[in-house]
């Protein structure tokens, strides 16, 4: 199983996690055994309240299960400390939010070069980074703008390029087409493609919207915290 | 990496303008009342010590050992030369002058009342009171006239006398006990804003003093004025054994308005007090602004903390925003006071005629300003500041990137 474990991207091992909602216990998992495979392009879909949104947050580290295992990467992320998981997730695991979610206070290029200053990425390769991974998601000559100068699809490539440009092993997106417009959530949709045959980084969507569903090459179906379907294409 | 967070914490108190400027304001005014009220009280005390001393005081004085207490005339400084040949050659010590001191009683054809008579002699006198500047009608002491008395207008009017007018002075002479009694002219009025010096002393030459009461040529009382006041409060200075020896003693302005010097001990203590109580406020307001803007922006600290921003950096966020938001109430608090005390260093509070442990006001109190006050201060608020930031920092880096992000992830 560990063996087994180093090749894959992510594991999960019996994870259920159980809310206090006004004093009721709630579960929102209920023991998902999941293997997720490096490249996969996977969309984890099923009605509101079905734990896709406390899967992503148990297996990315930002909460723990109530009982049960997650590897990432290979590693047992409860074993982690506070900053050894702030340190994993910067180095390992990149983020799109649905509302975009960049600080607005900084602009596109400390955005996105943000992680990579956490790193400590000396700052020529900080901006030539930058710059390039800007140009790969087709943003150029916006590197000085504030997030709030641009539209919402340049915002949502903003976000793309803060959670690929250290080139994380496993991008986590949640609903980032769902504040899109058909044409750009496409073109988006597109690009991830792109960039996931091409870098080898694994996908994994929380969505509702039918063309990422079309696009992933698996489809996992959750309900009432389990998973219902796991389809692969 | 601490570059960022700084850049970040300094742009982010701008997001909300008016709610910086709100909480700077307010941070601003603590710090500018606290630097009004320290000037002010410099002020006042410098106005105080001045009045106390420049009027009849001194910075020092000398006696013979008791008799402040017991005002005995026959308790004359003793080796009067040798301590007046050893103040001349004092470099510390820019004038002294001697006195007489006697209690006595002062007679008009219309009424009486109980005085000190004081025996002055008037060329180095004026360089240590201000009897010459308060004289209101007639002159002080010109020409030669042993017999001229120079009286406070409050007395005058109780002897229901003017200028000119005679009067009868009786004293009880040292040793014998006999009473002694002379006439005198009125050669001059003054007015002083304090009760005592206006009705209840009389000034006269110190020879036809000494005279009066049969002491030869000796003083009671030697006051002197430092090259600086702040001799007077060094007790490591040599000067003061030197001459508290042959049965003499010699005592600062401080020692002799204990009182003085116990109230001036008291504001500073106050001022310490209102200076924790402002502060105490700040910090309070600083929390809640802090606590406001965190909670505005939980999902943002979220998304740092989800990116791999360490706990430990999130408190930086918020302690640099502390920090970023004392820089700003500092310099809106400095201009503040800078401009409210000079305001007032201009026009001055009018305090005179009031008593306060003796002293009577005798000119405005302007408040004084001085570089600490810009400095101490401000380092203190800005020290406060990030004390206070330490509870809502703490707050953002224990604070769970999944509940914060309750609307994603």
């Amino acid at each position: 199983m560990e063996q087994a474990r180093k090749t894959d991207v992510i594991v999960t091992e019996g994870v259920t996690k159980v809310y206090e909602a006004d004093g009721i216990p709630v579960n929102a998992l209920n023991g998902i055994d999941l293997t997720i495979q490096s490249r996969e392009f996977t969309a984890l879909v099923g009605p509101s309240g079905s734990g896709k949104t406390t899967f992503l947050n148990v297996i990315s580290g930002l909460d723990s299960p109530t009982e049960g295992k997650v590897w990432l990467a290979g590693q047992v992320l409860s074993e982690m400390s506070g900053n050894e998981l702030s340190d994993f997730r910067r180095d390992n695991i990149g983020f799109i939010f649905q509302a975009y979610n960049l600080i607005p206070v900084l602009t596109v290029e400390e955005n996105v070069e943000y992680i990579m200053l956490l790193a400590g990425v000396p700052k020529a390769e900080r901006h030539e980074r930058v710059i390039a991974m800007l140009e790969t998601v087709g943003l150029t000559g916006v590197a000085d703008r504030k997030p709030t100068q641009l539209s919402g699809g340049q915002q949502q490539r903003v976000a793309i390029a803060r959670a690929m440009v250290s080139e994380p092993a496993i991008i986590l997106a949640d609903e980032p087409t769902a504040n899109l417009d058909s044409k750009t959530g496409a073109d988006l949709l597109e690009m991830m493609r792109h960039l996931n045959a091409e870098t080898g980084m694994t996908f994994i969507f929380s969505t509702h919207d039918p063309m990422v569903m079309e696009s992933a090459t698996r489809l996992i179906t959750l309900r009432d915290g389990r998973i219902d379907t796991d389809e692969t294409r | 990496m601490s570059w960022i967070l700084i850049k970040l914490a300094w742009r982010n108190i701008f997001r909300n303008k008016r709610r910086t400027l709100i909480a700077a304001t307010a941070i601003g005014i603590g710090l500018a009342a606290l630097i009004f009220v320290d000037a002010l009280m410099i002020g006042m005390a410098e106005n105080m010590v001045r009045t106390a001393t420049a009027s009849f005081l001194g910075d020092a004085q000398i006696h013979r050992v008791g008799f402040r207490d017991t005002q005995e005339v026959a308790l004359t400084i003793q080796a009067l030369d040798e301590v007046t040949a050893g103040l001349a050659k004092e470099e510390i010590v820019e004038h002294f002058t001697q006195r007489t001191l006697a209690p006595g009683m002062i007679t008009s054809p219309a009424n009486v009342s109980a005085i000190a008579l004081v025996g002055v002699h008037p060329p180095t006198e004026k360089f240590l009171s201000q009897i010459d500047d308060a004289i209101t009608e007639g002159v002080y002491f010109e020409g030669d006239n042993s017999r001229d008395t120079v009286i406070g207008a409050k007395l005058a009017e109780i002897l229901e006398i003017g200028l000119g007018d005679r009067v009868v002075v009786t004293v009880a002479q040292a040793e014998s006990g006999d009473l002694s009694q002379e006439m005198f002219r009125i050669s001059g009025i003054y007015h002083f804003a304090g009760e005592e010096m206006n009705s209840g002393m009389a000034f006269v030459r110190i020879e036809k003093a000494r005279e009066m009461l049969a002491i030869g040529n000796a003083a009671h009382e030697i006051a002197i004025k430092f090259t600086s006041i702040a001799y007077s409060q060094d007790p490591t200075l040599p000067f003061w054994e030197a001459y508290s020896e042959n049965g003499n003693e010699v005592l600062s302005w401080t020692e002799l308005m204990s009182q003085l010097t116990a109230i001036l001990d008291m504001t500073k203590i106050s001022k310490y007090i209102m200076g924790a109580i402002l502060f105490g406020v700040v910090v309070f307001g600083i929390i809640n602004t802090l606590f406001m803007s965190l909670y505005e922006r939980m999902f943002e600290f979220g998304v740092l903390r989800a990116v791999g921003t360490r706990p430990f950096g999130m408190a930086r966020v918020i302690l640099f925003e502390a920090g970023a938001l004392a820089i700003v109430s500092i310099g809106l608090g400095a201009i503040l006071g800078f401009v409210l005390t000079g305001v007032f260093t201009h026009i001055g509070i009018d305090y005179t005629g009031i008593e306060m442990t003796g002293v009577t006001m005798q000119e405005v109190i302007r408040p004084i300003m001085k570089a600490e006050q810009f400095v101490i201060y401000p380092v203190w608020l800005f020290i406060f500041t990030i004390i206070a930031g330490l509870y809502p920092a703490r707050h953002a880096a224990k604070m769970s990137p999944a509940a914060a992000m309750r609307r994603s992830f």
